[in-house]
């Protein structure tokens, strides 16, 4: 099975991508991280992220939508890719497979 | 709306100077987004304090840097970028299409002194690659090396490239390493078959070892046989079919000479390649000689070559032979002279052998007059290379000179490809293709003058080169490689000179190019007048020198004197036939003789001696002659009396020229005082007294010193000189056929005119003038075209100023003059620059004439004006077009 390694951040930030639905930009992805997963990140690393996504082909990019509170300039916008998609529903299929195989005892809490 | 809450100014700065360009949109907009984000949530200072933590987090070293949008979408597809160069590449092409189409007058200039320039350089390339090939064919070529004689007697050198007939037998025996040897003689015979005969000037003798060591093909017959036995001879194609037509020659016999000895044709081989250094028509074996008199240094008339072993250092067997040589040439010394070695070098004289390879006979030889073919010089190979590049140079300066002087035509042009996206590097590409399609033209009408100046330059050459060497893969590729550099080369600096200009000044019609100091355009032109002023200079000395050496008063008297040749194959009849001929009304005078002043004639050079001081040898000509020679050839007696056949005891006299007269210490009174003429084996003196003093001639040509000359009375036939006095000449050449033929004689009737003969002299310093004018009419044509782009230019940048000037009230010739004025300075220095370079290497030339001319300052006075002339011809047509230009038409536009 040929992929493309998607780390642990990447993953989140590419499914954060996923959730905004073409509206995703470097701020409503920030938001949207610390929002879900309390995760405070700094801008530069979801910066580099989006652009290390972007070269491995998972998501594309187009700016637009500029508005006055940015003093007029335009935003990236990203949506994921057709790859991007199919590596997100991959690792979901994956985790179910690996969930299933799980013996049910072995998460008991505490061992009560 | 715009929120009041502005982050810090600085960190804005920051962030700007230092984030990626290509990002720092986008990155700056959500920044900024987020601060108002964070400042509405938590306050200014939090807000501040984030706001810089993240403009760090997104600055140098980690951010990452986005790649180009260009790099990410349009990566694959390699096709369609290629797709995209040659649309490009076509583009070029066409633009430069029209763009050589338009300037008709630059482009025409352009080609013809390239294609010239490149001409000159294949023609050149072509002389140069013959010259290099000699001897090259032989399949030992690097192997073969001929063993030649230093001599030096009496204080000159008369050594050369000739042993004695047993060095080769001598050096076969004792060193190993010799492989193979041969020696070659050559000679001058009659040879007839049947009912014709035919001088045989191409006639060399050679032992068997010939063929082993040449490579000469054998058409018939075989090599390892054909000169062993004595009076056998091998035959070109050419010569057996002038004897014996279609019939097989092998088994027939040709007659030699007066005595007509046989000789059996054991073989015919093909032609001797043109690049040898030998060449023949008849290869005889060599007569056996006499072995008393045999040795090293007698008999000195043997070409000898060896045969090494391969990659064998030829230096050490130089020394093994000379060792063997110091040996039997110092016996032989002792024999002849007897004094030993160590006395003869006592006197300041030397003897030794030496080793020359085969393939630098040819152009390395220092024994001129000794070769077997007159050789080629290195010298001028080197000089004639020189010319080449400076041809090459000067027509890829005119380029340059041209294409950068047309720049401002199309300086719109670069300004509005600039301006619609074209980088430097695509403008570069685009006059680097236009100068390399010039090239290529150029190479094409270059090659078709080659072919049209072929048999003119074979001619001048006497070459017979041909396209054969073009057509060889490598040279064809060289060729269109190295013009396709010329191109890069001529085309660099406009390409980079034009792909440099603003865009917003071109646009704006500002573009001027600075005028009055001096810039590379001067410099260029400064350097191809500098050649073309060295090349008038070296051409009008070599024709002053020529013209000298024509009309110099050479002491005799050479005009109406016919030498009629090979009168000794008459024999006993010559006197005869002189006797019978002279009794003609229309000969004043006959003499039989061998020595014939100026040209080939029998050379003995001899050492005499005054009685008074025997141990100061004087080398001489020595002339043996009858008593009709001195007054048929005119020449002055200055003291005493001619040979007469009144005085029986002449037959022990001589007359002597001044120069002997001077070297022999008799400045007074020679008449009278005796010579040792002749030391026999034994010793014995032989004494001749001086009857008479001749004031010098020119008996051999004006390259050398006139030098000291004895003349016996004395059987010497050869040749008869005839003084005639007569207008119809036809008719007594065929009278004097008709009286020849009557003796049936082994050689037909053939003479030659003395002043004829002079000038055949001269045939070497008459090639090296005619290729002189050749090239410098060739330089000045091309520096003309140059002058006339550039002189073009000038006039067309300047037009709107010569117009106010005109407008104002300036004269025609103002304007003119101040067209001209620039180039006549120009011109001048290039005059200073190449008088003193072009005087040294004239200088040098003439050093190698005994008898010379000096080089004046009006040598210098001319060239630099006939430069001055031509280059006002050029630039005038031009100058006064645009001084006779109506100013309201060049006034109006703007």
């Amino acid at each position: 099975m040929r992929r493309t390694y998607l780390g642990e951040f990447e993953e989140m930030i590419l499914l954060m991508v996923a959730i905004l639905d073409g509206e995703g930009y470097g701020v409503t992805i920030s938001e949207a991280l610390e929002a879900h997963t309390g995760r405070i990140v700094t801008f530069g690393t979801v910066h580099n992220t989006l652009i290390r996504l972007e070269e491995k082909g998972f998501v594309t990019s187009a700016l637009g939508g500029a508005t006055a509170e940015r003093g007029g300039r335009r935003k990236r916008l990203f949506r994921v890719t057709a790859l991007g998609s199919q590596a997100l529903q991959e690792i979901q299929q994956l985790r179910q497979h690996l969930w299933q195989l799980l013996p049910p005892h072995t998460l008991r809490l505490g061992g009560i | 709306m715009r929120s009041p809450e502005q982050p810090p100014r600085w960190a804005q700065w920051l962030l700007v100077r230092l984030h990626p360009h290509n990002t720092l949109e986008e990155v700056a907009g959500d920044l900024q987004e987020l601060y108002t984000y964070w400042y509405n949530r938590s306050g200014k200072t939090q807000a501040t304090l984030r706001y810089l933590l993240n403009v760090v987090s997104v600055l140098p070293p980690f951010v990452r840097s986005r790649k180009t949008d260009k790099q990410y979408y349009q990566q694959p597809e390699p096709r369609a970028t290629a797709n995209l160069t040659s649309i490009m590449i076509r583009n070029y092409l066409k633009i430069a299409f029209r763009n050589l189409k338009r300037q008709k007058v630059s482009t025409s200039i352009n080609i013809a002194g390239l294609a010239i320039g490149l001409a000159t350089c294949i023609l050149i390339m072509l002389y140069v690659q013959d010259e290099l090939s000699y001897d090259r064919y032989n399949e030992k070529a690097d192997r073969i090396f001929r063993v030649g004689l230093s001599l030096r007697l009496n204080g000159e050198d008369v050594g050369g490239p000739i042993l004695g007939p047993n060095a080769a037998r001598d050096l076969q025996q004792e060193f190993p390493e010799v492989l193979k040897t041969t020696r070659i003689t050559r000679e001058t015979e009659f040879v007839s078959y049947g009912t014709s005969s035919f001088k045989e000037d191409k006639l060399l003798r050679a032992d068997s070892g010939f063929f082993d060591v040449f490579t000469i093909p054998f058409l018939k017959g075989d090599p390892k046989r054909a000169l062993n036995e004595p009076n056998t001879l091998v035959l070109t194609r050419e010569t057996a079919l002038k004897y014996f037509g279609n019939q097989d020659p092998v088994g027939k016999a040709l007659l030699f000479g007066s005595e007509k000895t046989p000789y059996r044709v054991t073989g015919v081989v093909g032609d001797v390649p043109a690049n040898s250094h030998f060449q023949f028509d008849i290869l005889a074996s060599l007569p056996g000689y006499d072995q008393q008199h045999t040795g090293w240094i007698y008999n000195i008339n043997f070409y000898t070559y060896v045969v090494l072993p391969a990659k064998y250092n030829y230096k050490q067997l130089e020394t093994k032979i000379s060792r063997l040589a110091e040996n039997r040439i110092g016996s032989e010394l002792e024999q002849f002279l007897k004094i030993n070695a160590k006395q003869f070098r006592e006197k300041g004289d030397d003897f030794g052998v030496f080793l020359q390879p085969l393939t630098d006979i040819h152009l390395r030889s220092p024994f001129g007059g000794t070769e077997l073919t007159p050789g080629g010089n290195i010298l001028y190979v080197y000089v004639l290379l020189a010319i080449a590049a400076f041809m090459l140079l000067i027509a890829c300066v005119n380029f340059i000179n041209l294409s950068t002087a047309t720049a401002t035509r199309r300086s719109r042009e670069v300004g509005v490809r600039k301006v619609l996206g074209s980088v430097k590097g695509q403008l570069q590409q685009q006059f680097l293709i236009e100068s390399v399609l010039l090239a290529m033209a150029a190479l094409i009408i270059g090659l078709l003058i080659v072919g049209l100046a072929l048999p003119f330059f074979n001619q001048l050459t006497g070459k017979n080169l041909t396209f054969r060497l073009l057509t060889n893969g490598s040279v064809a590729a060289g060729l269109v490689i190295g013009t396709v550099l010329v191109g890069l080369l001529a085309g660099s600096y406009p390409a980079f000179y034009l792909s440099s200009f603003k865009p917003v000044l071109v646009l704006k019609g500002r573009m001027t190019t600075a005028r009055g100091r001096f810039n590379l355009r001067s410099g260029l032109v400064v350097f191809q007048f500098f050649i073309t002023i060295s090349m008038i200079i070296a051409t009008v000395t070599a024709d002053r020198q020529l013209r000298y050496m024509k009309t110099q008063k050479v002491g005799f008297d050479r005009e109406q004197v016919l030498v009629i040749q090979n009168t000794n194959m008459l024999r006993n009849n010559e006197a005869v036939f002189r006797d019978k001929i002279i009794q003609s009304p229309q000969v004043t005078m006959g003499s039989i003789s061998g020595q014939v002043p100026v040209g080939n004639t029998a050379i003995d050079n001899t050492t005499v001696m005054s009685r008074e001081q025997p141990d100061k040898g004087v080398m001489s000509r020595f002339y043996k002659v009858d008593d009709a020679y001195i007054p048929t050839l005119g020449i002055r007696m200055v003291q005493g009396r001619n040979f007469s056949k009144s005085f029986p005891t002449d037959s022990s006299a001589v007359i002597l020229n001044e120069t002997a007269v001077r070297a022999l210490g008799w400045q007074q009174h020679p008449i009278g005082k005796e010579l040792i003429g002749h030391i026999d084996d034994n010793g014995v003196k032989t004494y001749y007294r001086v009857i008479g003093v001749v004031s010098d001639f020119h008996f051999e040509s004006l390259r050398q010193k006139i030098g000291p000359l004895v003349m016996f009375l004395g059987e010497n036939s050869g040749n008869i000189l005839v003084k005639t006095s007569t207008a119809k000449l036809p008719q007594l050449l065929a009278s004097l056929k008709q009286q020849w033929e009557t003796f049936s004689p082994a050689a037909p009737f053939s003479y030659s005119f003395l002043d004829d003969r002079f000038e055949q002299v001269y045939l070497s310093e008459q090639k090296i003038e005619q290729v002189l004018t050749l090239f410098s009419s060739l330089t000045i044509f091309i520096a003309c075209l140059g002058l006339f782009g550039l002189a073009t230019y000038t006039a067309e940048q300047r037009t709107k100023e010569i117009g106010i000037r005109k407008a104002l009230g300036a004269s025609i010739a103002s304007v003119v003059a101040l067209l001209s004025k620039d180039f006549l300075k120009l011109i001048l220095i290039a005059l200073v620059l190449a008088s003193p370079i072009a005087g040294w290497g004239m200088h040098q030339w003439l050093n190698g004439f005994a008898y010379k001319v000096t080089i004046n300052w009006w040598t210098f006075a001319l060239a630099g004006l006939l430069a001055v002339g031509i280059a006002l011809l050029t630039v005038s047509f031009q100058s006064i077009k645009a001084a006779l230009t109506d100013p309201i038409k060049s006034l109006r536009s703007e």
